[in-house]
Order: structure tokens, then sequence, then C-alpha cells
């Protein structure tokens, strides 16, 4: 606590360094704002998705096989086969309120690698627990709700479970969906995201349900406007009592990739710039003055003073960071709402939504680790302007590489490197795009960035207790 | 208990033996110089004490402690290695304040070694303003924030105008009379004259004497007897015939060595040689530390 107070002191009497800090903050709400300003979208004018039933962009292409059904019903199958055309593609029953894409649904499904899930209505999803062995599906439309079952035997079922559903006249039976592949192309100077259609396949036998009719099979369409996700015409053919049924698409929210909330944050690389500055000469100017012998004759207990240094300097960022990125984003928004980023498209935004909690936090994280590697590295070197040249370069040099470099290897750098944190930003889901660090899990890179700042303490500490003052 | 020892200390950097095998001790109570020509070793020594380099031999204890295993040192030890270390940008105020903080000493400390240094009315100056001689204060001021019983000043008069160097001169036998041990370093011997009561004189990182100041004028002295006469060339002869070696140190002195005060004076008289003068020779500190220094100066140029 006294060393606390001590490295708290050192910091805030060097007034450049708390301007400096200041600038830190300025910088990420100013850059933000520019880039904000700069950045348009026409998505609700050329729409790639309809809107689901609540108002939010969804993807809803499959193959029906489909017969009507009023009041209460079921319908079970036994999935015997299905092709792994895609690791999200689907196979299973369904009930839907029309045949209209975008409309309400429930559904059971096997997918090749992410065992059978129970959804519904686009923002539902509940896996299953008993792993890939049961192929049997069953859905049970009573009054106002469904209820999804599975069943390795389709003897004793087990419930997934229980969704509300629209009443009156809607369609049930089985269907196949396999959502399009994308392919990620990067040369220097761009990227091209090319969407691929994939056919799923899928063999239903024991097919069991109490609407009367016969099956008739029809692709569920969006409009596949402007950019509209591909597909290919779905087929059935019976034989049997044996269904094998082709589909194409995908059903599910289907989100935009641009994230509205880390476009506001493009100053923290700015802001970012001048916290290692700071970080940096807060341990070399004591090396450079010798004030370094005053500090370690004050507190010959090395390893805790370093300790307590990072924890001003790594706090003293996460303050900053927090602060000029919460700004950034309440000045933001409305910027990138008249740009376009608004409804159907990008749902409204609030501070306090738990996605854009954990982006700004997440980058707060991501600021002040950096600022503790970029401590343990003035230790290291013991001078100014290559300490604060090497964390530079080992922030922006991979940033550069991984966009200008093929996807495989852009994964590769993103793993390895503190361009990790910049996935941080994001508070949509990760996923495949044009910035490679879109598609790294928040969890994944909060640890590469907690790596880089223990690794750098821990050889800084070493070397600190080991060479001479 | 002696409140800085030293035993066996040696440290080379590469293939430079800086600290040779030296073994010293500062008591309390007493003002102990440490000199030696620039390069000696002094500063090395002084950061060995204080664990800011770690010895290849030999130990350091200050207070009875290895420095690295105090948990508050300013309360042992106050030191000031160099004065010019202070962040310029950083007030006088701040730069004692945060060391205040790091060993728990309360907040008051600060104005009251402010104003004990003289510092009160810059304090709240930025360091990168001041002096040589305000740094060296700021310096002595740092170190007395923790009103340790050891002090040890590395140099601590450089740069110090006549009315500051009196100043620090005082302000060491001071600490000294109040019971603290205080060891400063110089390389030059008559800033220690009338202060240091102990010296520890090294070269080229070895012990040369470590001696009473006292005790060192009297062995440079050695038995010589200086003598004022007109009749230089005849006491000469005189003196040189009954066996002892005489010099002339100007037109109307002599030095003699090998003979007693008595003798001379009986040779003198008996001899019908007038003197006006005849005392026991007395070597100033620097006379004595020359004598000392002479092989061991490794650098021509000091200053």
């Amino acid at each position: 606590m006294n060393l606390l107070r001590a490295e708290w002191t050192k910091l805030r009497s060097v007034n450049r360094w708390m301007l400096t800090l200041l600038a830190a903050g300025v910088l990420t709400v100013g850059f933000g704002l520019v880039a904000a300003s700069g950045g348009r979208t026409e998505i609700n004018q050329h729409p790639n998705f309809i809107v689901g039933p609540k108002g939010q962009p969804v993807l809803d292409d499959f193959m029906f096989v489909h017969r009507p059904l009023s009041g209460d019903g079921t319908i079970a199958v036994r999935v015997v086969d299905q092709a792994d055309s895609h690791e999200w593609a689907g196979a299973g029953v369904i009930v839907k309120q029309s045949l209209t894409s975008g409309s309400r649904y429930a559904l059971v499904m096997t997918t090749p690698r992410h065992g059978v899930r129970f959804r519904s209505d686009f923002d539902t999803d509940i896996p299953a627990t008993a792993g890939l062995s049961s192929r049997w599906l069953k859905l049970s439309r009573s009054g106002g709700t469904v209820t999804g079952f599975e069943s390795a035997d389709g003897a004793s079922w087990r419930e997934l479970g229980r969704v509300a559903f629209t009443e009156g006249t809607v369609e049930i039976g089985l269907f196949v969906s396999s959502p399009p592949h994308r392919v990620v192309e990067r040369r220097p100077g761009g990227a091209t995201t090319t969407d691929n259609p994939t056919v799923g396949t899928a063999v239903f036998d024991n097919v069991t349900t109490s609407a009367p009719g016969r099956w008739s099979g029809s692709d569920v369409r969006g409009p596949g406007g402007y950019e509209g996700a591909p597909t290919t015409p779905g087929t059935l053919e019976e034989r049997d009592d044996v269904l094998t049924v082709h589909g194409s698409g995908g059903i599910g929210p289907n989100p935009p990739d641009d994230d509205p909330v880390s476009a506001g944050l493009y100053g923290v690389l700015m802001g970012l710039m001048a916290i290692i500055a700071v970080s940096v000469l807060f341990v070399t100017s004591e090396y450079k003055r010798g004030m370094i012998l005053t500090t370690l004759a004050a507190h010959p207990g090395r390893v805790r003073m370093l300790a307590a240094k990072a924890a001003v300097a790594g706090t003293a960022a996460f303050v900053v960071a927090l602060a000029g990125s919460a700004i950034a984003f309440l000045v933001t928004q409305p910027l990138l709402r008249d740009n376009g980023f608004r409804p159907p498209a990008y749902q409204p935004l609030s501070i306090t939504d738990p996605s854009v909690l954990r982006a700004l936090g997440g980058t707060a994280v991501f600021v002040a680790c950096v600022a503790v590697f970029a401590l343990a590295v003035g230790v290291i070197m013991r001078h100014s302007a290559a300490a604060i040249t090497t964390t530079v370069a080992l922030v922006i040099l991979p940033t550069i590489l991984s966009i200008a470099l093929p996807p495989a290897v852009s994964k590769w750098i993103l793993q390895l490197t503190l361009t990790a944190g910049f996935a941080l930003q994001r508070a949509k889901p990760p996923t495949n795009t044009v910035e490679p660090w879109a598609n790294l899990e928040p969890w994944s890179a909060l640890t590469v960035c907690v790596a880089y700042a223990a690794t750098g303490f821990t050889i800084a500490a070493v070397l600190l207790r080991r060479r001479d003052a | 208990m002696p409140s800085i020892e030293v035993r066996g200390l040696r440290k080379c950097y590469g293939r430079t033996v800086a600290v040779d095998g030296l073994t010293f001790t500062a008591k309390p109570g007493e003002v102990t110089g440490f000199v030696g020509p620039n390069g000696a070793g002094k500063s090395t020594t002084m950061r060995l004490v204080l664990g800011l380099d770690s010895a290849d031999a030999g130990q350091a204890l200050v207070d009875g402690h290895a420095y690295r295993r105090l948990r508050h040192p300013l309360t042992h030890v106050g030191a000031l290695l160099d004065a010019s270390a202070i962040h310029p940008a950083r007030r006088a105020r701040d730069h004692l304040l945060w060391l205040v903080h790091s060993n728990g000493l309360p907040r008051r400390r600060v104005d009251e070694v402010l104003e004990l240094v003289g510092l009160a009315p810059a304090a709240g100056r930025r360091a990168g303003g001041f002096s040589l001689g305000m740094k060296q204060r700021l310096g002595i001021a740092a170190a007395l924030l923790g009103d340790p019983p050891v002090l040890m000043l590395d140099e601590p008069v450089n740069g110090l105008d006549p009315e500051g160097i009196v100043w620090v001169r005082r302000l060491l036998r001071s600490f000294a009379a109040e019971g603290r041990a205080v060891l400063v370093s110089s390389h030059l011997m008559s800033e220690l004259e009338d202060t240091a009561g102990h010296v520890v004189v090294i070269g080229r990182g070895r012990l040369l004497a470590d001696t009473s100041v006292a005790d060192l004028l009297a062995a440079a002295s050695g038995d010589r007897v200086d003598v004022l006469t007109s009749q230089r060339t005849e006491a000469m002869t005189v003196l040189a015939n009954a066996g002892a070696t005489v010099s002339a140190s100007d037109e109307e002195s002599l030095t003699v060595q090998g003979l007693p005060g008595e003798r001379v004076a009986a040779l003198l008289t008996d001899a019908n040689i007038p003197f006006s003068e005849l005392r026991r020779h007395r070597a100033s500190l620097e006379e004595a530390y020359m004598e000392l220094t002479r092989s061991s100066i490794e650098f021509g140029a000091v200053s």
C-alpha cells in the first residue's frame, strides 16, 4: 500500500505525464469521432437480410417438407443420415408460422458438429446435453407452446425445452438447411469476402405426425437481394417411407459484420500510443537520471516495487481507456446512426447493454495490459526511445501484417501478438470478415493480452532482481 | 556496534576490479571520512552497502542488517549518492513525498526536512530549475526523512559554494554529535579537515588506511622537528654530524628527522647557534593523503 502511494505520487507529480494521459483520452474520443463520421452504411437500403419477428435482421432460408397443422399436434422422425456440408448444417423437425421467410418457428435439429439443438424465433438456442448420439427428434404443439424432444431409440423421449408459439394454423414438417461457406481473400491492399452456397443432405425415416395430408416440398427463401445469402434450390425424394431431402441456406440471426461499437473505438489505437509513452517513461526516466538508485534504496524489495509500478501504470491506463472509450461510445453512436447504422440492420445500443459493457471493459483491460507490457519493456531495455519504439512496433506491425497477409497466417499473428486485443472492442459475436480480429473470441483475445503483460512483467522482474541497479 | 560494517567486500565489473577485499567500519557519534582518488571505488562501495549492486564476495551490514533485508530502510540509513538524480519536472516537495510514502513515514517529515536544509521557500518549485547546491540540499533532505541513525553521503560538498561547504560541514558535525554514524566520501582530503574524526583511505579498490585523523597526521609527521634559524648552514652541519637527516624547507627553516626535539635543542645550544622556534613537524592531512595515495592514483587528472 505504501509502495502504491509512492508510485502514484511519482506519476501524478510529473505534469507532462498527467497531460499525456489526458491526451490519450482525448485522442481516443477525437479519432473515434473522425472515424465514425466517415463510416457509412447503406445496408438498410440494400439489405442482405430479412426482418425477423422481433424486428431484428435474420437469415431464413431452408428446404421445407411440410403440411398444414391446425390446433395441437406432434411430429417425430429419425434422422438416418446427415451430410457434413457445413458445421452448422441442420436437419430435423420444424413448426413454422407460415411459408414466409422471417416468420416465427420452433425446431429440433441435428448438426454435423454441434449436436442436437432446440431453437426458436432466431433468438433461442438450447443445446442437448446428450451429445451426438440422439437421432430421434420430436416437436409437440399444445395450445400456445411448443416442446422439443430428443431420443436415442424413439421410445424414451427427453425434453429439451419449451417455447411460446403462435396459435392458429401453421405449417409442420421436416427441413434441411446448410449455411453458405464464407471465404475471405486477403491481398496487400484489400480484402474480399465471398459467400459460396453449400447443399445439405439428410435422410429421414419413421416419420410420424398427427397432421393430416400429404408432404409437399418448397424452399423458404428471403428476398436474397443485393448481396443476399446465396442458395441453391432444394429437392425432396420420397421412397418407401424414406425421405431424402437436399436443402440450402441457414436459419438464424444475421447481424451485419460491421460492429458499430468497435467502429466508435478506432481512436483507442491512437490513445494507446500516448499510454505506451507514459508507461515506458514512468520507469526509463528513472534510469536516465539515476533516480532508480533512490527508488531501489528506498525500497530494496525490487519485485514488489515493480509490481506497485505496474499496478499504478496499469490502473491509470485502465481508467483513461475506460473513460475515453465510454465517452467515445456515447458520442459516436448518434453519429453512426445518422450514417446508416440504424434498425433494422443495427439494433439500437445502450451503454448498459452487457455486450457493450464487455466491449468497453475489455478495451480498457487491453490498454492496461499494453501499459504493463510497455513498463516491462522499459525495465528490460532501460532506454526510453528503444522501449517506446519496440512496444509501438509490437502493437502496430502485427495489425498491419494481419490485414495484409492471408487468413491462415493472420490467424496465427492474432493469437501470438497484442493485436488480438482489438478483438475485445467488438460487442458482436466473432465473425469471419475482412478485419481479422473480428473472428477472435473475446476470451482468447483477453488471454493473449494478459499473457503478454504477465510474461513481460516476469522477465522484467527477473532482470531487475539479477542485475545491478 | 558499528553502524556501517564492511567486511572483505569485492566487486568486479567485467575485468575491472572496482573494490578489492575492502574492510572498514563507521561508528556512531563520529564522522568517518571515506577518501580516495576519483575511481578508487568509493561510489561502488556505497552502492554495495545500499544493496544496489551485489557484491562478488564479502558483505556489508548497516545498523546490523544486510540492506536488502530492511523493511523501511530510510529509517536506518539516509543516503545521498547523486544529487542530480531527480526528475526535473517534479516539485521538491513531491520528490520527498513519494519517499515518505514508500517508507510509511509521516507526511510532516517533508516540511521538517525542507526547513532543516533551508529549502522551505523552494518546496513548490520544480527540481529541474535548482542549482547544484539546491539539489545537494534536496538530496540531504531526502536522506534525513527517516531520521536515520546512519548517514552515508557521496561527495556532498561537490559543487557547493564556500557558504554551502561550511553549512554541510557544520551539519555533518552536528549529526555526529547527536550520536549518528556519518560516512562521507570525498576525493579531496582537505574537504574533510576539521570535519572527520576518522578516515578510511582507499585506492584502486583497496584499503590504504583506516585510522583516526590524529594518528594519520602523527604517522605522516613521523619524529620530525621543524627548526627556525638564521644560521641554516651551520645548523645543518651540526645536526647531520649527530646522525639526523636534515632538509631545508625554506630560507629560514629546517626539518629534522631522526633526533628527538630535546636533543636538537641541546645540540644547537652547545654549538651556539641561535634558533627562534623549535616544534614538532605537523603534516597537513592533504600531505598525509598524497603520501598514501601516490601509488594508487589511477586517473592522472585528478580535479
